[in-house]
């Protein structure tokens, strides 16, 4: 697994690419944690964080992958931040569906939907 | 009738997490030579790799002493995964549900519902320290 991480305006973005299983699910959770406190940290955007994880490139999730992603919502949302998540391959959005993970993350297609979508709430 | 043949591959790890990558790999060039679609190759290999991470993890908590033994059983008609550890064992029943409301939060505990979504059949023998899988090859239409 490997993470880009980059910035418009006051959005983190998280390009993720490869397989997330076995141990990297700890791995990309360290990167989010990373995130939540710098934003906590900070005045700016009230120390809240706004992330995208863009998962276009993402192979195969298994169940830590899920975790991760579930535990990021929770310690994102402690700190009145947002996670979406962008470009779900197919087997990456049947694992969520299955998990029935659809009704906590809001989803968009494009990069621009993803940031107009964090910046409307 | 044609002669019915089967292969047998056996696979045994020390028990480290960093292992699931060479299970991934040898699942992943195992399926290659069976006749399957790619999403049916998917369901296979999330469902081994869950099913591994819990014999490392949860079973045989990465005591490297211990070992994760796969064995694949290729049959013209399906194929067999048994999965077996050497720890202690669980009770299937007393998993709680990843999809009850009141769990959907939690980061853990979905690995045996991906098994079980992803697989036609899996066992749980010898209270839980072997999980046999079985995933069936479609029959072509006549």
């Amino acid at each position: 697994m490997q993470i880009n991480l980059r910035h418009k305006g006051s959005i983190t973005i998280l390009d993720i690419e490869g397989k997330i299983i076995g141990a990297d699910a700890l791995a990309l959770k360290a990167v989010i944690d990373e995130q939540v406190q710098l934003a906590n940290s900070q005045t700016e955007n009230d120390g809240r964080l706004n992330l995208i994880l863009n998962m276009e490139r993402i192979q195969m999730m298994d169940s830590s992958g899920l975790g991760a992603l579930v535990a990021s919502y929770t310690s994102i949302r402690r700190i009145q931040g947002r996670v979406v998540l962008l470009n779900l391959g197919g087997s990456v959005r049947n694992l969520i569906v299955m998990a029935k993970l659809m009704t906590i993350f809001d989803c968009y297609n494009s990069e621009a939907e993803a940031i107009a979508g964090i910046m409307k709430s | 009738m044609g002669e019915r043949t089967e292969q047998v591959i056996t696979l045994s790890l020390p028990s480290s997490m960093q292992h699931v990558y060479l299970l991934d790999v040898v699942v992943s060039e195992i399926l290659k030579e069976m006749d399957l679609g790619e999403d049916v190759q998917e369901q296979i290999n999330l469902a081994v790799i869950e099913a591994g991470t819990n014999a490392i993890k949860h079973g045989n908590k990465e005591d490297l002493s211990k070992k994760a033994t796969f064995q694949f059983v290729l049959a013209d008609d399906k194929f067999t995964i048994v999965i077996t550890d050497e720890g202690e064992g669980f009770t299937r029943q007393e998993v709680a549900d990843p999809l009850d409301p009141e769990n959907l939060l939690k980061s853990s505990g979905r690995g045996l519902f991906l098994m079980e979504a992803c697989m036609d059949s899996v066992t749980y023998e010898a209270n839980g320290t072997i999980v046999k899988m079985v995933k069936y090859k479609e029959t072509p239409a006549p």
